[in-house]
C-alpha cells in the first residue's frame, strides 16, 4: 500500500538526485578539462595522456579509516563540502568524488569513508581491498584511537599482502588543545614505526591541513608506482584464477 | 530543497519527496520569514480554487484555466527554539501537519528531552484552553487543541518507549494527571491508563516482552551441544539456512528503533552510554556473527582437502543466493564480507576449485555491495525492491542471478526486505557532520531533522515491509549457530596461513616444504625444528599493549549487558580472551615446531601452536538431561592448568576461583585429570578427541591430610 502511494515521489526523488549528481560531475569534468588543456599548452609535448584528458584521468581510491568518533566524517565532509555549499546530500552518486590537481597533475579522487560503520568489523577488509591509499585517522583527544592505528595498519598490510602500502597518519582534532592527550611526538613516533608520514589536522573552521592530507596521500601513492602495478597484475591473475 | 505539503492526510508521508521545480511548477520558493524564535521557509503554492474530480494528473493541471487556481502561502519551519518547534505541531490554522509531526517525533531526541517536549506540549494546550474564555478565535483554539491531542496519540502509538522510563514512568504520570484534569474519560485518557497498566505489569511480571527475544532465539549461554547438532557444512539445506538467518535478522530489524540510528545518538554516543543505541548494536553484532561463522567454518579444520573446503565456500554462496531471493541484504552482505575477509579471500587454491558458475555468482552478489559511486548499486536495488513483493532486479551482466530468478519465476509468497543497516548509519553520520545542529541565534536547525527523517523514513518503511516474512523457527539451527567457534582476526589469519602459506616472503619458501611433509602423519613429540619463525610475524607490528587494548575494547562492547544479540556474540567472547595468550606466543620464536594429526582440530604447520579443545561443565546441581554441552576454547602451548580453567570458566559463564575446579580430558576408557599446574598443551592426549570436563574440585581425604586442616572450598 505504501509502496504504491509512494511510487511517484520516490521516482522524482531519484531523478532529482541523479540529475543533480550529473550536473556536478559535468562541472567537475569541464573544470578538469579546462585546466588540463592549459597544461597541454604549457608543457607542450610532455603531455602523456592521449585523447581527451577528462576521459583518462586516473582515479585514485582513498580510504579513510580509524575508530568511531575520531572525526573521520568531519575530515571527509570538510574536503567535499566545497562542492555542496547549499544542500549536502550524502546519498547521491558522486558525493565523494572530486577532481583534484596535485603537483600539476589532475586526478579523480574517490574517497571512501565508512564513518558510522566502524563496528561492522567483519566488512572492514572487504573495503580495504579496494583502496589505493589510506588515511589513518586518530583523535589526539582519544588515546585508544591512537593505539588502534597499529591494528588498522596491520590489517591493511595483510589484506594487501604487502610489507608497505601508501598510508598517511592523520592526528585529528588538534584544535582541541585543552583535551589533547596524544602528543605530537607520540604521533610522529607511531608514524615513524609504521613508516608512514604524519600530519596534524582539524576539520573545525578554519580547517587545518584537510586538503593537504588528501593531496599528500595522492603524492604518497604516486611514489609507489611499481607496487601499484604489481597489485593490479596480482588482482588480474587472481580474478582469472577464480573464474576458471 | 524541502517542499512538503503539510496538509496531507493523517497517514505519515514516509518518503519525503524533494520536488524539483522542473517537475512541480505549482510550487515556488518565496523566501524566508523571521519571527521571534523561528525562521520559516515560505513557498507559494497554486491550489485548486474549485475542487473538480481528482483524476487529473499533475502535468495536465497546468493546462486547466488559471481561473481555477489560487496561490496560497505555505510556510515550513526551517529553524526555531524548542517552544516554537512544539507550537508548529499545529499549523497557523490549527490543523495537524502530519509530515512535520512525524519528523518532529522521529528526531526530537537529538535536541530535547522527552519530558521537556511533553511539558511544552501540555502547557501549550493549557494556554489555548485558557484563551477560550475570550470570545475571539475560539474555533481556531479548539481546533488547535484537537490537533495537540492527536499529536499525543501519534506519540504514544509510535514511540511508546519514550514513556517507559522505569520505574515510575514520570512522563506518563504527568500525562495521566493532565488527561484527568482536561480530558477525563477521553480516548487519550484511556490510552494512557492502558499504557501504564502494561508497563507496570511488565515490571511486576518480570517478563518484559519488549527486551527479551523469543524462546527459540535465545538459547541459553550453555546450550552449545555440538554432539546434538546435525548441521554440518557443506551439507546443509541452503534455503533453510537462508530462512533461519533471515528469521534472526528480521526479529532484530523489527525491534530496531530507527531514531537510535541518528548521528547524534549512534555515532556520537559515549562508550558507556551504548544502551542508547542498543537495538542498532544488536543488528551490528548479528551481522558480525554471521560473517564470523563464514570465516570460521571455512578455516577451522585445517586438514580438509582443498575440494572439501571449496564445497564449504560453495555452500555459503548457495545460502547467499537464497538470501538474495529473500531480499535479506544484511546477512547477504555478512556472508559476502566473510568470503571477502582476508583469511578466506586469500585462499587462492581453494577458490580456484570453485565451479565456474559459483565464481560468477560470487562476483554478481559482491557487485551488489560495491562501494563504487557511493554504493549506488545497493541504493538503487533497495529503492526498487525495498517494498516490492519479491526480488526481481538483476543487472545485465548478472548471468547467475538472471538464471535464478528465471527458474523461480515469481514466487507465490511475498517477502519483506532486510537492508544492510551500515549504509544508513553512514548516511546519517554524514548528515550529522555536514549540517549544523543550530543556525543563527542558536535556533535548532529543523531542516537538518527533515533531512535525517528522509533516511529514518526509509528504515521505517522497510521495517513495515519486514512483516511480510513468515519464517518458521528451528531450534536446531540456533544451536548450530551458537556452537560455531569464533576466531578472532589473528587466529583466522594464522589458520589461513596454515592452509595456504603466504607466498610473498621468499625466505619462507624452504621451511614451508619441510612443513608440508610434517603434515603427513607427523606426531607431536617428533618435533622438527623449523628455521622460520611464524610466517605471519612480520605483519604483526603491534605491541602487546595495543593489541590488548584493542581486544579489551571489543570485549567490553561484547559483554555490555544491554546487548540484545543472543548467543551469537557471547560465544565469541571467550575466544577473544584466549587469543591473547595464543597471540603472545606468536611473537616468540617458535622453537620445536609441533604438529599433530589427531581427531582434534589441531594446528598443524608453522605458526604459533594451539589446539581447539571442547570443555563441558559438570556439577551436581545442573541436570542437562543426558545432553553433553561443550564449549570450544583455544589452547595455546604456554597455557597452564589454572589459565585453561579460567578460560573455560569464562566461556561457560562460571564465576569463582579457578582453584576450586578441576579439568579432565575424556578418554575412551577413563578420564585423565590434569595436574594442578601442568602445561596443558603438552599434557593432553592428542590421539583422541580433545574433550574435557570441568567440575568443582572434590576435597580428597588425602589432600586434607596434606593441607593439615579442613577447608571447605565448596561453601
Amino acid at each position: 500500500m505504501y509502496a504504491k502511494s509512494r511510487t511517484v515521489p520516490t521516482a522524482q526523488y531519484t531523478l532529482h538526485t541523479r540529475s543533480n549528481a550529473k550536473i556536478i560531475s559535468h562541472e567537475c569534468r569541464a573544470r578538469a578539462r579546462q585546466c588540463s588543456g592549459v597544461e597541454v599548452e604549457l608543457s607542450g609535448t610532455k603531455m602523456t595522456r592521449p585523447g581527451p584528458p577528462s576521459e583518462n584521468l586516473p582515479t585514485v581510491k582513498l580510504v579513510v579509516v580509524g575508530d568511531g568518533g575520531v572525526g573521520k566524517s568531519a575530515i571527509t565532509i570538510q574536503f567535499f563540502q566545497k562542492l555542496f555549499v547549499t544542500d549536502y546530500d550524502p546519498t547521491i552518486e558522486d558525493s565523494y568524488i572530486q577532481h583534484t590537481e596535485v603537483d600539476g597533475q589532475w586526478c579523480i579522487l574517490d574517497v571512501l569513508d565508512t564513518a558510522g560503520q566502524e563496528e561492522f568489523s567483519a566488512m572492514r577488509e572487504q573495503y580495504m581491498r579496494k583502496g589505493d591509499g589510506f588515511l589513518l585517522v586518530y583523535s589526539v583527544t582519544d588515546a585508544q584511537s591512537y593505539q588502534n592505528i597499529r591494528h588498522f595498519h596491520t590489517q591493511i598490510l595483510r589484506v594487501k599482502d604487502r610489507e608497505s602500502y601508501p598510508m598517511l597518519v592523520a592526528a585529528n582534532k588538534v584544535d582541541l588543545v585543552g583535551a589533547r592527550c596524544v602528543s605530537e611526538e607520540a604521533g610522529r613516533e607511531l608514524a615513524r614505526q609504521l613508516a608512514a608520514p604524519y600530519i596534524e589536522t582539524s576539520a573545525k573552521e578554519p580547517p587545518l591541513n584537510i586538503d593537504a592530507a588528501f593531496h599528500e596521500l595522492v603524492r604518497i601513492i604516486r611514489r609507489h608506482p611499481q607496487q601499484e602495478e604489481k597489485q593490479r597484475r596480482r588482482r588480474r591473475f587472481f580474478g582469472r584464477c577464480a573464474l576458471l | 530543497m524541502w517542499k512538503i505539503c503539510g496538509n496531507s492526510k493523517a497517514e505519515p508521508v514516509l518518503f519525503a519527496a524533494a520536488i524539483n521545480d522542473d517537475y512541480q511548477p505549482t510550487w515556488r520558493l518565496w523566501g524566508e520569514e523571521r519571527v521571534d524564535g523561528a525562521i520559516y521557509t515560505v513557498y507559494l503554492k497554486k491550489v485548486r480554487y474549485h475542487r473538480p474530480t481528482r483524476s487529473a494528473s499533475s502535468e495536465s493541471d497546468d493546462e486547466i484555466s488559471h481561473l481555477e487556481w489560487e496561490t496560497v502561502r505555505v510556510r515550513f519551519v526551517k529553524a526555531g527554539t524548542v517552544e516554537r518547534l512544539v507550537e508548529a505541531l499545529a499549523t497557523d490554522d490549527g490543523e495537524l501537519e502530519s509530515t512535520y509531526v512525524n519528523v518532529f517525533l522521529a528526531t526530537y531526541r537529538s535536541f530535547a528531552e522527552c519530558s521537556r517536549v511533553l511539558d511544552l506540549l501540555l502547557r501549550r494546550y493549557e494556554a489555548l484552553a485558557s484563551e477560550e474564555v475570550l470570545p475571539t478565535a475560539s474555533d481556531n483554539s479548539q481546533q488547535h487543541r484537537k490537533t495537540l491531542v492527536a499529536c499525543l496519540h501519534v506519540w504514544l502509538d509510535t514511540y511508546p518507549e519514550d514513556f517507559r522510563q522505569p520505574p515510575h514512568h514520570p512522563a506518563l504520570q504527568q500525562l495521566l494527571a493532565f488527561t484527568q484534569l482536561h480530558l477525563p474519560g477521553s480516548e487519550l485518557h484511556l490510552k494512557v491508563l492502558q499504557k501504564l497498566a502494561v508497563f507496570s505489569a511488565e515490571r511486576n511480571g518480570g517478563t518484559s516482552a519488549g527486551t527479551g527475544a523469543g524462546v527459540c532465539l535465545a538459547p541459553g549461554m550453555r546450550l552449545t551441544a555440538h554432539h546434538t547438532s546435525t548441521y554440518r557444512l557443506p551439507h546443509v539445506p541452503h534455503r533453510h539456512f537462508a530462512e533461519q538467518l533471515t528469521r534472526m535478522d528480521m526479529e532484530l530489524f523489527k525491534k530496531l528503533v530507527p531514531h537510535q540510528c541518528l548521528g547524534a545518538i549512534w555515532s556520537r554516543r559515549d562508550k558507556d552510554r551504548s544502551h542508547d543505541a542498543a537495538t542498532v548494536l544488536a543488528t551490528v553484532n548479528q551481522f558480525n556473527a554471521v560473517s564470523f561463522r563464514v570465516i570460521s567454518t571455512v578455516l577451522v579444520e585445517p586438514n580438509l582437502r582443498p575440494l572439501e573446503r571449496a564445497d564449504i565456500l560453495a555452500a555459503w554462496l548457495d545460502i547467499a543466493r537464497e538470501l538474495r531471493v529473500l531480499k535479506n541484504f544484511s546477512s547477504l552482505k555478512a556472508i559476502i564480507s566473510g568470503l571477502q575477509s582476508n583469511p578466506v579471500y586469500r585462499l587462492r587454491k581453494t577458490w580456484a576449485l570453485l565451479a565456474k558458475e559459483k565464481s560468477e555468482l560470487f562476483e554478481e552478489l559482491a557487485r551488489i555491495f560495491s562501494e563504487d559511486n557511493n554504493r549506488w548499486a545497493q541504493r538503487e536495488l533497495l529503492m526498487r525492491e525495498g517494498t516490492a513483493k519479491f526480488a526481481d532486479t538483476v543487472g545485465e551482466n548478472d548471468r547467475q542471478l538472471q538464471k535464478l530468478l528465471h527458474e523461480r519465476g515469481s514466487p507465490g509468497v511475498s517477502h519483506g526486505t532486510i537492508p544492510y543497516l551500515g549504509t544508513f548509519l553512514t548516511d546519517l553520520t554524514m548528515i550529522d557532520t555536514a549540517i549544523p545542529d543550530t543556525v543563527a541565534d542558536g535556533l535548532i536547525n529543523f531542516d537538518k531533522r527533515r533531512k535525517e527523517f528522509e533516511v529514518l523514513a526509509q528504515i521505517k518503511l522497510l521495517q513495515g515491509a519486514a512483516n511480510a516474512y513468515h519464517l518458521p523457527c528451528d531450534a536446531m539451527f540456533d544451536r548450530w549457530f551458537d556452537s560455531v567457534i569464533i576466531l578472532d582476526d589473528r587466529e583466522a589469519y594464522q589458520l589461513s596461513c596454515q592452509i595456504e602459506p603466504p607466498t610473498n616472503p621468499p625466505k619462507d619458501r624452504r621451511p614451508k616444504k619441510i612443513n608440508d611433509n610434517n603434515n603427513q602423519g607427523h606426531r607431536k613429540n617428533d618435533s622438527i625444528a623449523s628455521t622460520s619463525s611464524s610466517n605471519s610475524s612480520q605483519f604483526y607490528c603491534e605491541t602487546d599493549g595495543a593489541g590488548n587494548a584493542w581486544k579489551r575494547d571489543s570485549l567490553e562492547r561484547r559483554t555490555s549487558p544491554t546487548r540484545l544479540s543472543h548467543g551469537s556474540s557471547s560465544s565469541s567472547l571467550p575466544s577473544l580472551d584466549v587469543s591473547l595468550s595464543s597471540a603472545n606466543s606468536g611473537q616468540k620464536p617458535a622453537n620445536g615446531k609441533v604438529t599433530a594429526t589427531s581427531p582434534a582440530y589441531a594446528n598443524t604447520r608453522n605458526g604459533p601452536d594451539f589446539y581447539i579443545i571442547r570443555v563441558t561443565y559438570e556439577s551436581d546441581c545442573v541436570e542437562t538431561e543426558g545432553v553433553v554441552l561443550y564449549k570450544s576454547i583455544m589452547l595455546s602451548n604456554n597455557e597452564r592448568t589454572p589459565q585453561v580453567i579460567r578460560n573455560a570458566m569464562l566461556k561457560l559463564n562460571l564465576d569463582g576461583d579457578p582453584d576450586t575446579y578441576t579439568l579432565a580430558q575424556v578418554l575412551p576408557d577413563r578420564e585423565m585429570v590434569l595436574p594442578a599446574n601442568a602445561n596443558v598443551y603438552y599434557a593432553v592426549n592428542t590421539a583422541y578427541n580433545l574433550n574435557f570436563i570441568l567440575r568443582p574440585r572434590k576435597i580428597q581425604p588425602a589432600e586434607l591430610m596434606v593441607n593439615g586442616k579442613v577447608r571447605n572450598k565448596r561453601s
